[in-house]
């Protein structure tokens, strides 16, 4: 625990200390902002519909979130490799599991500062005399914020297997797509199978529920549009990101370990 | 302090370290030495639990198994990477900081122990610059003080001397050779006087294997034999010498190699130094000495034929008082026959001599200094300071003039 904190501060320390991540959220607040106050405007100041939109409601949210997970992941943990500092880290007294949580954490960290901006224009709003709906805006942020450190765990599984930094970044990107995608990808798969196989199969449409029920289970924005988006903490969506952020930061884990053996 | 039995590393079909065996004892400074891909670094990799080794019967750092207790053992290491691994970003009392934080220390014991390091590293007035701005130089001496730190029992130092300038390089022999008995060291470097410099006890490292391991002195004692004395002198009758010569006492072996000029040469083996008495000699019947010293094989010939794996030994000659410690050139220069492999080495006897100055020419009996035989020469039945001598050169010069 000692250890995974005090890599989580110099972790985040070393994301801020570099011009990339400041250049990553000024842009991501100012298209927040303008989409922000875009819909403001022409909703006739409906602040709880401005900040559904741009929270969670539009294609730039979940883009946003499927871009930067992976380059944060990118840095955090190729990068290091590339320069070496992975080697430092790894032969000092802390394990393989504190490294890669004290990273996790500190990509997290960097998603809710930027996700934070919610909570900025919630404030200002509330300021202007317009009271959001401040239960649901707490839920949207921790929505946003556990979506993104699925996909900064989604990311480090990706980035330990290579230690060249694009190749990581893309391999991060393309697993948190196809992490996004897959319900979509598998209900088009599923058709594909019923055709071909329905006939032969008696049984396939129990088959064909099951996967498609295991799949939409999966679906991050289902669960974050039908508990978070709602202002709804339900436990079990708190469960569903927790399992899985925890499987992927252990598969992270046993990837760094297993470099031991490969060299 | 460490322990390494029957140490094996595999990386596919490719062997990196082939059954290594070696033992540190508390203090000792060790230096590994091989050519590039020897399993050098592999092998210091595994002992600070970076990598896993494929077999090994005993593998034991600072008394705690590398595989079993690899956080005890990091917490007793101070280990420094070839790359000199440091956060570009951090300033260096930061950098520093964050290491010790690691090693469980905690604020006023870091605000004690940090300027102390910095300060024998000499680094201490550069501690608010990011590390990103030092030189080379001054990285590698913020590595060392960070290895330092928390200081471990073990110190492992991948070639610590890399990219250095030579005075950096001697700052940072110094300071490791300061480190001893303080600290077990053990470091690597492809270039002998790098590791001879700093370390008392050498392992030579060839394709993964220990083919040397000992101290200066006893590796060329068992790997290199003995040596032989060498005289140059005006004799007059070479064989009357050489009968002469054989029958100092120790002597066991006396050769005529070559005669240059009015000059015989010999060489003379046996036990003991044999220069004391080939010098009284020398004296008693007026020889005119040009050359009296002991051969040797150095260390550099060895270490180049057993990472060749040629077994000629290539002797470099030694000055004449035998105590005199072999005098390290500053400057490697790579042999022929084993530059590609990374291995610089000191300067060796050039393999063939240079022609003499002294080429009789059509004169059997004249030595003379021009090689065009117009220079200073002399009756070569005579010896030095007989007052025979004729300068017909400069003779004719003065005539000229």
């Amino acid at each position: 625990m000692r250890g995974t904190l005090i890599i989580f501060r110099r972790e985040l320390a070393g994301l801020f200390a570099a011009p990339l991540a400041w250049i990553l959220l000024f842009v991501s607040l100012l298209l927040n902002g303008y989409l922000f106050s875009l819909v403001l405007s022409q909703t006739q100041g409906d602040a709880t519909a401005s900040l559904e939109f741009v929270f969670g409601g539009n294609f730039f949210f979940w883009a946003l979130m499927l871009v930067l997970s992976p380059l944060l992941a990118m840095r955090l943990l190729t990068e290091e490799a590339a320069n070496g500092t992975l080697e430092y880290l790894r032969t000092a007294p802390v394990s393989d599991a504190a490294v890669v949580t004290g990273k996790f954490l500190a990509g997290t960290a960097f998603m809710a500062t930027l996700w934070s901006s919610l909570l900025i224009y919630a404030a200002a709003l509330s300021l202007w005399g317009v009271e959001p709906d401040w239960g649901q805006v707490i839920t949207i942020y921790l929505g946003a914020v556990l979506s993104s450190a699925l996909f900064v765990a989604i990311g480090l599984v990706a980035c330990s297997l290579t230690d060249i930094p694009l190749l990581a970044a893309f391999l991060a990107f393309m697993a948190c797509l196809l992490w996004v995608m897959m319900p979509a990808l598998g209900g088009m798969l599923l058709v594909q199978m019923r055709v071909l196989f329905a006939d032969l199969f008696g049984g396939f449409e129990v088959a064909e529920a099951w996967i498609g029920g295991a799949l939409e289970r999966m679906d991050v924005r289902r669960h974050f549009g039908n508990s978070y988006f709602q202002g709804v903490l339900d436990s079990a969506e708190v469960i569903f990101f927790f399992t899985w952020i925890g499987l992927f930061l252990f598969l992270t884990t046993r990837s760094l370990e297993a470099r031991r053996w490969r060299g | 302090m460490i322990e390494v039995s029957h140490l094996t590393r595999r990386f596919g079909s490719l062997v990196a370290v082939d059954d290594v065996s070696f033992s540190l004892e508390p203090g000792e400074v060790v230096g590994f030495l091989g050519p590039n891909g020897a399993g050098k670094t592999t092998s210091m990799r595994i002992l600070t639990g970076y990598l896993a080794a494929t077999s090994a019967d005993v593998l034991r750092v600072a008394g705690y198994d590398v595989l079993r207790d690899s956080l005890k053992v990091r917490q007793n290491i101070g280990y420094l990477p070839e790359s000199v691994p440091l956060y570009k970003e951090m300033r260096v009392e930061e950098m520093m900081a964050f290491q010790g934080r690691l090693h469980g220390m905690g604020r006023k014991q870091l605000m004690g122990r940090v300027p102390e390091v910095l300060e024998r590293v000499g680094v201490l007035d550069r501690k608010r610059q990011l590390v990103g701005h030092l030189s080379r130089g001054l990285r590698q001496r913020v590595g060392l003080a960070v290895a330092l730190l928390p200081n471990p029992k073990v110190l492992i130092l991948d070639e610590p001397t890399s990219g250095l300038d030579p005075l950096q390089r001697a700052e940072v022999r110094t300071l490791i050779r300061e480190l001893a008995g303080e600290h077990t060291v053990l470091l690597s470097s492809h270039i002998l006087a790098e590791v001879e410099s700093m370390s008392d006890r050498v392992i030579i490292l060839r394709e993964g294997r220990v083919v040397a391991d000992g101290a200066r002195e006893e590796l060329i004692a068992t790997l290199g034999g003995r040596g032989h004395v060498r005289l140059e002198a005006v004799v007059g009758d070479a064989e009357a010498a050489r009968d002469l010569l054989a029958t100092l006492p120790g002597v066991e072996d006396v050769q005529i190699t070559e005669r240059v000029g009015i000059h015989d040469g010999f060489t003379l083996s046996g036990s003991g130094d044999l220069r004391e008495d080939v010098g009284a000699l020398a004296a008693m019947k007026g020889w005119a000495l040009r050359e009296l010293s002991e051969v040797r094989p150095t260390l550099e010939s060895l270490f180049a034929s057993l990472v060749v794996g040629d077994g000629s030994i290539a002797p470099a000659p030694r000055s004449a008082p035998a105590p005199a410690p072999v005098s390290l050139s500053v400057e490697p220069i790579v042999l022929d026959g084993i530059s590609g492999m990374g291995l610089d080495l000191m300067p060796l006897a050039p393999a063939v001599e240079a022609p003499s100055l002294g080429t009789p020419g059509q004169k059997d009996n004249f030595y003379s200094l021009n090689p065009f035989d117009g220079g200073g020469s002399r009756d070569l039945s005579k010896p030095v300071g007989s007052g025979d001598t004729q300068d017909e050169g400069c003779e004719d010069e003065e005539d000229e003039a």
